[in-house]
């Protein structure tokens, strides 16, 4: 009875450890938005593109674009190449060939982002910079090399899409005369449809969250004017700027506001999958 | 052009016999099915009993070539249906899965309205024409004896059906493509007794309009619906001949033991 209560007790005290860390967390960024909320107001640093934090110009138009513009691009990127490594390793690949397709997927899912970036600052950019006669740093680069990053992760979520409609409505298809294609596109990839679009939300938060491979290769620039030429996005900013501002400074409390909106971002598409994975079962 | 060839089938419906000879399956290293060999005539109801894993669900998966889906499958041997040659690698297998249609052992509608589920093959065959695609549905809903009970919820989910219901609307989608030859893979094994006696008559009632093999696991379903009754045991062909006489005098020992139970 005493071992018990010692061990639901212990069981308790991570929760609320998880509950106050992250209250904590939170508080801390949320203070800091609030000050900055209080002097420059909630939409107005949303809508200017005017960024010099230390002569207090806070302006984030240029980076929520930057933001939106690189992961839009990743997603058309991969979108396309993911559906069909899907339907190669859910549908197509059979026995030891599937298994390793998988297990190659999951080891690039674990290589680091800076390795990408990496990678990006080697092959990427020099490619743009060649192609372009650009310096080859901006969304575009950041662009490829977060498809390229986003790829892993949302094959194997789609793989698994793919995989989980049941072989009866497979059978039950093809029986009729249906032919592979014809299965395919009428009754497997509507069935998976809802876990496609989950995996789609995840490849969505994945893209956006994503800071260092970015910084590596979008030039740093606080503007957006090509897709060829140096720019930021929220996260590559949040990094450059956090070395400039102490804390407790105007700058600072900017780079907190702007970390509420990624938290919120991340919130809501998160509520996205629920509500999707609600339909999955419904 | 596909219309035209689905009617065009129709009127030829007289030589859709089932001729099986020297069959042979393995999956990988293990034989599934060794040397059967048998007739049927067109517009009969064959049933196939046996005990589990006795090759006859795997006999059943040979004549519309859904074994395909098994990766390591090999087949030996030779069977027609009608002018198919259905073991011939560059035989039109959607063809051949059109006229030899297959209802399953768990009934599988499409999650999709009850509608689509019955006009999903028509459309994939090019049907187009919305009226055709309607009266093909009426037409099948009701051959399977569903149409009164679905009538006016033709654009409800099929998951909102009965489980027998369900069944019976998987009875119509098969038939909505026209096929010649029913396949039924235990249709009743997952129903209740008022359902399954519902599939048993729309059988009898088919009986003469398609010729239909059906596995089962009841005895007392096979000496109902069937005209003949083959019993398989181990991938061999023991036994098959007329129902009644398997059931009062079967010539086999082995046949004998496991009609009365005494099998092991």
């Amino acid at each position: 009875m005493r071992a018990d209560r010692w061990a639901q007790g212990i069981f308790q005290a991570a929760f609320g450890l998880f509950i106050a860390v992250w209250t904590v967390f939170l508080a801390v960024i949320a203070v800091g938005a609030w000050h900055f909320v209080v002097i420059n107001g909630w939409i107005t640093p949303l809508l200017s593109t005017h960024w010099s934090p230390l002569a207090g110009h806070y302006g984030m138009l240029a980076f929520i674009l930057g933001s939106i513009t690189v992961t839009a691009l990743a997603l058309i990127l991969a979108a396309p190449w993911v559906l069909a490594l899907a339907v190669a390793g859910g549908r197509i690949l059979r026995g030891t060939m599937q298994q390793t397709f998988i297990q190659l997927l999951t080891v690039f899912v674990a290589v680091p982002s800076v390795i990408y970036g990496w990678w990006g600052l080697t092959i990427i950019v020099p490619l743009v910079r060649r192609l372009s006669g650009t310096s080859g740093f901006g969304p575009l680069s950041a662009g490829v090399v977060l498809a390229l990053m986003i790829v892993p992760t949302f094959s194997i979520m789609a793989l698994h899409a793919v995989r989980q409609v049941p072989s009866a409505l497979v059978e039950g298809s093809l029986a009729l005369g249906a032919t592979d294609d014809q299965t395919l596109w009428h009754m497997v990839l509507p069935s998976a449809w809802p876990a496609l679009a989950q995996a789609f939300l995840v490849a969505v938060g994945r893209a956006l969250g994503e800071t260092i491979a970015v910084q590596m290769v979008i030039g740093g620039q606080s503007r957006l004017t090509s897709l060829l030429k140096p720019s930021a996005t929220l996260t590559s900013q949040l990094l450059t700027d956090l070395a400039l501002m102490p804390p407790k400074t105007p700058g600072h409390d900017a780079l907190d506001f702007m970390a509420i909106w990624l938290v919120l971002l991340m919130a809501v598409l998160v509520g996205l999958q629920y509500r999707m994975r609600r339909g999955l079962r419904g | 052009m596909v219309e035209k060839r689905l009617t065009k089938r129709e009127g030829v419906s007289t030589i859709l016999d089932i001729r099986v000879q020297e069959l042979e399956v393995w999956y990988g290293p293990a034989k599934a099915l060794e040397n059967v060999s048998l007739h049927l005539e067109q517009g009969a109801v064959l049933a196939l009993i046996g005990p589990s894993g006795c090759g006859k669900s795997t006999f059943l998966r040979v004549l519309n070539r859904m074994i395909d889906q098994v990766p390591t499958v090999r087949v030996k041997g030779s069977v027609h249906i009608g002018a198919f040659n259905v073991l011939d690698d560059d035989i039109d297998v959607t063809a051949l899965r059109r006229t030899v249609g297959m209802v399953f052992q768990q009934p599988n509608p499409f999650p999709m309205t009850i509608f689509d589920n019955v006009a999903y093959g028509p459309r994939l065959a090019g049907v187009r024409s919305a009226t055709k695609l309607r009266q093909i549905v009426e037409d099948s809903l009701k051959k399977s004896a569903l149409w009164d009970e679905v009538r006016g919820k033709l654009r409800r989910s099929a998951m909102t059906l009965s489980g027998g219901q369900q069944q019976r609307l998987c009875m119509a989608r098969a038939l909505a493509v026209h096929p010649h030859v029913l396949l039924l893979d235990e249709p009743t094994a997952s129903l209740d007794p008022v359902s399954t006696a519902k599939i048993e008559e729309l059988i009898v009632q088919f009986k003469g309009r398609y010729t239909m093999v059906i596995v089962t696991h009841n005895l007392q379903q096979a000496a109902r619906v069937s005209d003949l009754v083959a019993f398989f045991e181990q991938g061999h062909l023991v036994e098959m001949g007329p129902t009644h006489d398997i059931f009062t005098a079967p010539q086999e020992r082995r046949t004998e033991e496991f009609l009365t139970g005494r099998f092991e």
